[in-house]
């Protein structure tokens, strides 16, 4: 069976000479979270990120992917999809947790789902991804206190999870391209992955 | 009778998702929403299944197992762990404070629901 595609820690550390701040940048599939004064970047054209945050101490994290397109009922509470996107809201929430983020405190700033990608049109992946992440923070109790989703614009996220600063840009048509590049490769790795589940071990 | 499984997860989506796919297969399911809460309601019902979560604010899955265990009614309860946690130190922890199986999320209801079988099938 196919291994899931886990959800990786982002490495791509630099430090930003616009901002004065230190940065790292996720790439589709990635999360980071953090309790230091430090900007999270990404780009994103379908995906979603959400930022999360403990509003009280400042612990926060980000988190940039997609539902695969694993068919079935989409309403359906069990299909393969909900399920990973469940999976990949969860590592962010239990990384937060183990930094010291009380879940009460959490509140989250969501952003992309923009319908960037030709070849997703008919099925309008944003729309979906977009439409998942705001359901699970329901679901969750976490409070949505700002969200910038759909559209047709890629956009660049810049999140300061010590201030719970955002800023979003829109892309009109710079690297459009080579975002739909890399968001395609990745839409395909997950869709080829078996999302049947993580390995199991019984002990006796 | 239905036998009864104590299911126990912070997140509120996946308690839905768990309880969803063991109701189907004609399970009882109490759910609680920590370690804490559940180590209450395990005391309140006769629970058949443990299947619990590691992370989780109050108190943890590891710490929820090793409570269990010290109790009489609970020292042969299987008690399985549902967890994003995937390492061979936690995992032996684990084994170590006396859980029955270790599932890594995401989960596929079918292969839960086989294993939950052959434990109290």
């Amino acid at each position: 069976m196919a291994q899931i595609p886990d959800e990786h820690v982002a490495t791509n550390f630099y430090f930003d000479r616009n901002f004065d701040s230190e940065a790292v940048k996720l790439l589709p599939g990635e999360y980071f979270v953090t309790n230091k004064d430090m900007m999270l970047v990404t780009v994103l054209g379908s995906c979603v990120a959400a930022c999360i945050r403990d509003h009280r101490s400042g612990i926060g994290g980000m988190n940039h992917f997609m539902l695969p397109d694993a068919g079935g009922d989409s309403n359906n509470p069990l299909n393969a999809s909900a399920r990973y996107g469940t999976y990949a809201m969860e590592i962010l929430i239990n990384q937060l947790l183990k930094l010291g983020a009380q879940r009460s405190n959490l509140e989250a700033k969501v952003f992309g789902g923009g319908n960037v990608i030709e070849s997703m049109t008919v099925t309008n992946i944003g729309q979906r991804n977009a439409d998942f992440v705001l359901n699970f923070l329901k679901m969750e109790k976490i409070k949505v206190v700002a969200q910038d989703l759909v559209d047709i614009f890629p956009r660049k996220v810049y999140f300061f999870p010590k201030s719970s600063r955002v800023m979003v840009k829109k892309l009109r048509n710079i690297r459009n391209a080579e975002i739909s590049v890399r968001e395609s490769a990745y839409k395909q790795a997950l869709d080829k992955v078996n999302v049947g589940g993580g390995e199991i071990e019984l002990f006796s | 009778m239905a036998k009864t499984i104590l299911a126990v997860d912070d997140s509120a989506s996946i308690r839905q998702m768990v309880a969803f796919t063991l109701k189907g297969a004609g399970y009882e399911v109490i759910q609680a929403v920590d370690g804490e809460d559940a180590l209450e309601k395990a005391n309140q019902h006769t629970v058949n299944l443990v299947l619990t979560d590691i992370n989780m604010p109050r108190m943890d899955g590891l710490k929820l197992l090793a409570l269990l265990r010290k109790l009489s009614n609970y020292k042969t309860v299987p008690i399985l762990m549902l967890t994003t946690e995937s390492s061979d130190d936690i995992k032996a922890k684990g084994r170590a404070a006396g859980a029955t199986g270790w599932l890594v999320k995401p989960f596929d209801p079918k292969r839960l629901l086989e294993v939950i079988a052959k434990v109290i099938g």
